[in-house]
C-alpha cells in the first residue's frame, strides 16, 4: 500500500502549551488508521490542521508526494479532505438535504438545486448502504443517524479521506457496529478514513495502523494485527492500566434515594419515563443501563427537577423533594453531572475558574461580594486533585480538551459533598487513564458512603462500578440484576424490551431489599 | 506554512488589542470621511480641527460634552446589563422618557405650593432618583416580564414600547402638566430641584458624577456580586444557568429591571440637569445612540465614561463645524456611524496575528525546536 498522505514535522503551540510537537503522520491509501493518546494530547488539534481549520506553526503536508497548503476547510475539501468534528456541526433546523449542501455550490445560477441534490444523496446512500431520508429534519433525527448525515455530507463531497474525530462516543452499539460496516466498505473504495478513539477494542475491531500519541508527541505508530490492547495503553499513558475497578465490599446503608411511580414528558408532550420506581441506598451505586433516549436522561434532570414533574415522587433521606426547586436541590443533597458537558454542565465562554463554582455561586461569597480569593484556591484543588491538564485556572473552560472537561464537572460535583450523586455518562469521551481515575472517584464517594445513580451507556462500566444495574426501556425498568451476577446477554435483552424469563416479576417496582433480583 | 498575517481560532482578547483595533478603526473612519469635506472645498485638517477644538479643548465646549454623556454613558450601562445577561432590550428611549417624566413630576411636587413643598436637595436627590429608577425599570421590567413567564420576542416589545412611552409624555405635556402658554411643555423645575453645575462658567451638571458613580456600581455588579455571576451565566447559557440553580426567569426579570432602572436616571440627569423641565422631544435618539456607546465600549462598564465623552463631544463638535465652517453636522453622524461599523468590521483583524518572523519560518528542516 502506498503513502497517500503525509504530515512532517507539524508544530502547534497555543498560548501555554504545545498542541503538536513536531508530530509525524503517514496515512495510506485503503487503511483505516486510528489515532490514540490520552485527553489532551493533541489528536483534536493535528486533525483540525489537516482539515485546515487551524493554522500550524510550522511543518508541511504532503498528498501523492507533493506539498499542499491548508489555509481554510474550502482548501481541504477541495482536495478531498472531510472531518466530522468531535462536536457535530449540523445545522438543525435544517433538513438532511439542506444540511448537506451547506456551503457548497450545486447546479446552475445562484439558486440551489435540491431536486438534484436529494436525488445525488439518495443515490449514494444507497450505495453505500446508510439509510437515510433526505427531507428529514436533523435536529428530530437520533444522534447516529446524524453521523450518517456527516459521513454523506464528505461522500456528496467525493471525500477521499475521512477524518472521524470521536465518533463512536455517542453511538448505541448497534449503531457503532453499523458506523465500522460503512467504515470498512469505504476502505474498499480505496479511500482512507483516519478515526480518533479512546476505545482499544475499537481499534482492535476496525483499525489498520494506530498511532499513538502523548503530550502532543508521537510515541509510536503500529500495524494493529502486531500489537495489543495492553500495548497501545502502556505506549498511550506510559504505564499499565487495568480498567477493572476493585471495589471493596461494603454494605449499603439506608435508603437515601427513593423514586416513587414518577412520570415525566419531554417537550412534545410525550411520556419519557412512565411510572418509575428505583431506590438508591448508602454506599451504593446503582447502574442505569439502557439505550440511549429510553428515558434516562430525563430521569435525571427530573430528578434535579430541571424537567417538570407530572407525577410520583423523589424522596432524599426520608424527606419528600418532589417540588423543590433547582437551586434547593443544589444547596441541598443531590449533584448532578450532565450528559451535555459543554451546554449545560459548563459554560465554555467563562474560565475554568468561574466553572469550578458553577452551582455553588451563593457559597463563595465573603458579605455582599464574591470570594475570588476562595474560588480560585477550590479550583486550583479540583485540578490539582482531578488532574485536569490545561494551562491554568484562567484559560477558558471551552478550550480545555474534553476529558479534561469532563473531569472539571465530575470533580466539582463530586467534591460539593452531597448525599447522593446522579451522574450521566461520565466518561464519555474519556482515555482509559482518565477512565480509570472518574472510575475512582466514584468508587471513593461510593466508599464515602454516598447514593450514586449512574447513567451509562457502556456496560463495560456498569458491570465495573454497579452494585445493581436497572435496565430501562421506554420509559420503565425492565428488571434490576446484580451486577456481580449479571450476564451481558440478559441486560442485552431487557435492553432490547424483553424480559427475560426469571427477571419477570422485578417490574416497575422495586420494594424488596437492596440486594435486587439475581437473574 | 507561517505567512505575515495568520489566522487564530480565537480573537485576541487582550485590553491591547481591542484598543489597537478601535483605534486603527477609528482612525479609518476620520480618513474615509475626510473625502466628504472636500466637496465644501474645506481642509480637512481644519474641519477635524473644529470638531474636536470646541469640545475638548475649551472650557465650555467642554462643559457641553460632559453634558451630552452623562445620559448617553447611564443609557449604555443599562445596555450592558440587559444584554451581558442575554436581554437584547433596545426599549432605552422609553426608560429614558419615563424616568424624565418622574423625576420631573417629583420635582413639580416640590414648587412652592406645590404638593411637598420645597425640600432641601439632598432629600430631594433621592427621592428623584428613587422616582426615576423606579419608573425605568418598572418599564422595561415589563418586557422582561413578558419575555420570563410567556416567552415573548423583547427586541419587537421593547421597540414598540419607545413609541408608547413617547406618547404618554407627549400626552402628559399637553395635557395634565402643560404650562400656560403655547408650547407643549411643562413648568420651569424650582431652581431648587436642578442639578448643580459643577464646573463655573459652563454648563456641566452633577450628572456626569451620577454616571460615573453608576458605571463603577455596574462593574462591582458584574465583576464582584454572585448576582452578576449569575447574570453572565444565564447570558451565556440559559441551559448552564438552570443547571446551577440560578432561576433564569427571575434573573431576566432582575436584569430588565436594573437596566430600565438606569435608562429611567439617565432622563433625569436630562430633565433635572439640562432642560429644566418636560418637553415632547426630550429624548431625541440617546436611548438608541447609548445602545451604540455600550457597543463601541465593548459591554465593558469602564470603558464606558471615555466612550460616550467622546461620543458626545462629537457631537458638541458638529455643531460648531457646522457654525464656524459651514460644513453640514450631518458629516459628523456620518463620521459617527462610519466609526460603530469600522469598529465592528474591525474585529476580524482580531482573528490574526503578525508574523514579525514570517521570512525565517520556512517550511521543514528549519522548523524551530519546542521546548517545554
Ligand atoms: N483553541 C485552543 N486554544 C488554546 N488551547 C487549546 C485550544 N484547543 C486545544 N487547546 C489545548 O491543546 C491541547 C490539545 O488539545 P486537543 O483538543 O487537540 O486534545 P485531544 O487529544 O483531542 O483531547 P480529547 O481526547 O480530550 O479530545 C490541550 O491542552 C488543549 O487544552
Ligand atoms: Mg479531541
Amino acid at each position: 500500500m502506498k503513502d497517500f498522505l503525509e504530515m512532517r514535522n507539524i508544530v502547534k503551540r497555543f498560548p501555554g502549551v504545545v498542541a503538536n510537537n513536531r508530530v509525524n503522520l503517514t496515512i495510506r491509501a485503503g487503511e483505516i488508521h486510528a489515532l490514540l493518546g490520552e485527553n489532551g494530547a493533541g489528536k483534536s488539534t493535528l486533525m483540525q490542521i489537516l482539515y485546515g481549520f487551524h493554522s500550524m506553526d510550522s511543518g508541511e503536508i504532503r498528498m501523492d508526494g507533493k506539498q499542499i497548503r491548508l489555509d481554510s476547510p474550502k482548501d481541504a475539501i477541495a482536495l478531498g479532505i472531510g472531518m466530522v468534528h468531535q462536536e457535530f456541526m449540523l445545522v438543525r433546523p435544517f433538513t438532511v438535504v439542506e444540511n448537506t449542501v451547506l456551503g457548497m455550490r450545486e447546479g446552475r445560477g445562484p439558486l440551489l438545486d435540491l431536486e438534484q441534490a436529494s436525488r445525488k444523496l439518495q443515490e449514494l446512500s444507497n450505495r453505500h448502504g446508510l439509510a437515510l431520508d433526505p427531507a428529514a429534519r436533523v435536529g428530530s433525527l437520533p444522534i447516529g443517524v446524524q453521523q450518517r448525515v456527516e459521513i454523506l455530507k464528505l461522500l456528496y463531497r467525493d471525500a477521499s479521506l475521512l477524518i472521524l474525530d470521536e465518533p463512536t462516543a455517542v453511538l448505541t452499539p448497534q449503531e457503532k457496529d453499523q458506523l465500522f460496516a460503512i467504515l470498512r466498505k469505504l476502505k474498499q473504495d480505496g479511500r482512507s478514513v483516519v478515526i480518533v478513539t479512546h476505545k482499544l477494542k475499537e481499534i482492535m475491531e476496525c483499525a489498520d495502523r494506530v498511532t499513538v500519541m502523548r503530550d502532543g508527541q508521537v510515541v509510536a505508530t503500529r500495524e494493529v494485527r502486531e500489537t495489543s490492547e495492553h500495548e497501545l495503553t502502556r505506549l498511550m499513558v506510559g504505564r499499565d492500566v487495568n480498567l477493572r475497578a476493585i471495589k471493596p465490599e461494603r454494605k449499603p446503608g439506608a435508603a437515601v434515594l427513593q423514586v416513587k411511580d414518577l412520570r415525566v414528558e419531554d417537550e412534545s408532550g410525550r411520556e419519557k419515563v412512565c411510572g418509575l420506581s428505583l431506590e438508591v441506598h448508602a454506599g451504593e451505586i446503582l447502574g442505569v443501563a439502557g439505550v440511549d433516549g429510553n428515558g434516562q436522561s430525563e430521569l435525571a434532570e427530573a430528578l434535579l427537577h430541571l424537567r417538570r414533574i407530572e407525577g410520583g415522587q423523589v424522596i432524599v433521606n426520608g424527606a419528600d423533594v418532589t417540588s423543590r426547586s433547582v437551586a434547593e436541590h443544589r444547596a441541598g443533597g443531590i449533584s448532578y453531572v450532565p450528559a451535555d458537558r459543554r451546554r449545560v454542565g459548563s459554560v465554555p465562554e467563562m474560565s475554568v475558574a468561574d466553572n469550578a463554582i458553577l452551582g455553588q455561586q451563593r457559597k463563595y461569597v465573603r458579605g455582599l461580594f464574591r470570594d475570588l480569593d476562595e474560588a480560585r484556591k477550590s479550583a486550583e484543588k479540583l485540578t490539582a486533585r482531578f488532574g485536569i491538564r490545561g494551562s491554568g485556572i484562567d484559560q477558558g473552560a471551552g478550550k480545555l480538551s474534553g476529558g479534561n472537561l469532563q473531569k472539571l464537572i465530575l470533580g466539582r460535583e463530586i467534591l460539593r459533598g452531597s448525599a447522593v450523586l446522579v451522574v450521566e455518562q461520565p466518561t464519555r469521551g474519556l482515555d482509559v487513564g482518565a477512565v480509570e481515575s472518574v472510575w475512582q472517584e466514584l468508587i471513593r464517594a461510593r466508599q464515602e458512603g454516598k447514593a450514586i445513580l449512574l447513567i451509562s451507556a457502556e456496560l463495560d462500566e456498569l458491570l465495573n462500578l454497579a452494585d445493581r444495574i436497572a435496565v430501562m426501556f421506554e420509559g420503565r425498568i425492565m428488571g434490576i440484576v446484580d451486577a456481580v451476577a449479571a450476564s451481558v446477554e440478559v441486560i442485552g435483552l431487557m435492553m432490547a424490551g424483553i424480559r427475560p424469563a426469571g427477571a419477570a416479576n422485578t417490574g416497575a417496582t422495586m420494594k424488596e431489599a437492596p440486594s435486587g433480583e439475581t437473574v | 506554512m507561517a505567512r505575515l498575517f495568520e489566522r487564530r481560532l480565537v480573537p485576541a482578547d487582550s485590553p491591547a488589542a481591542i484598543m489597537a483595533t478601535t483605534s486603527a478603526a477609528f482612525l479609518a473612519a476620520m480618513l474615509a470621511a475626510a473625502f466628504l469635506f472636500v466637496s465644501y472645498d474645506a481642509s480637512p485638517f481644519q474641519a477635524y480641527y473644529a470638531l474636536f477644538h470646541e469640545p475638548f479643548a475649551t472650557l465650555r465646549g467642554f462643559g457641553y460634552s460632559l453634558v451630552r454623556a452623562s445620559p448617553l454613558a447611564l443609557i449604555a450601562l443599562g445596555t450592558i446589563v440587559s444584554w451581558r445577561s442575554g436581554f437584547s432590550y433596545l426599549g432605552f428611549e422609553g426608560c429614558f422618557v419615563v424616568g424624565a417624566a418622574a423625576a420631573g413630576w417629583v420635582a413639580l411636587l416640590t414648587a412652592q405650593g406645590a404638593a411637598i413643598g420645597p425640600i432641601p436637595f439632598i432629600l430631594f436627590l433621592p427621592l428623584a432618583i428613587l422616582a426615576a429608577y423606579l419608573a425605568g425599570g418598572a418599564w422595561a421590567g415589563i418586557v422582561g416580564l413578558v419575555r420570563a413567564r410567556l416567552g415573548g420576542n423583547e427586541v419587537l416589545i421593547s421597540l414598540m414600547s419607545n413609541y408608547v412611552a413617547i406618547f404618554i409624555l407627549q400626552y402628559l405635556v399637553s395635557g395634565p402638566l402643560r404650562a400656560p402658554g403655547s408650547l407643549p411643555e411643562s413648568r420651569l423645575f424650582p431652581k431648587g430641584s436642578w442639578l448643580p453645575f459643577i464646573l463655573p462658567g459652563t454648563r456641566a451638571h452633577a450628572g456626569i458624577l451620577i454616571a460615573i458613580a453608576a458605571a463603577g456600581i455596574v462593574w462591582v455588579l458584574l465583576k464582584k456580586m454572585p448576582l452578576g455571576y449569575e447574570f453572565i451565566v444565564t447570558g451565556f447559557s440559559p441551559s448552564a444557568a438552570r443547571y446551577a440553580g440560578i432561576d433564569v426567569g427571575r434573573r431576566l426579570l432582575l436584569a430588565s429591571f436594573f437596566a430600565g432602572g438606569l435608562g429611567g436616571v439617565a432622563g433625569l440627569t436630562e430633565a433635572l440637569g439640562s432642560q429644566h423641565r418636560l418637553m415632547d422631544g426630550i429624548s431625541g435618539g440617546v436611548g438608541f445612540v447609548g445602545i451604540v456607546v455600550a457597543l463601541l465600549a465593548r459591554l465593558n462598564p469602564l470603558a464606558v465614561i471615555p466612550t460616550a465623552l467622546l461620543y458626545g463631544g462629537m457631537s458638541v463638535g458638529a455643531d460648531a463645524m457646522q457654525r464656524r465652517a459651514s460644513i453640514p453636522s450631518s458629516i459628523t453622524f456620518i463620521l459617527q456611524s462610519l466609526a460603530v461599523l469600522l469598529v465592528l468590521a474591525f474585529d476580524v483583524l482580531r482573528y490574526y496575528k503578525i508574523n514579525f518572523d514570517f521570512r525565517r519560518g520556512t517550511p521543514s528542516s528549519t522548523a524551530p525546536q519546542v521546548s517545554e
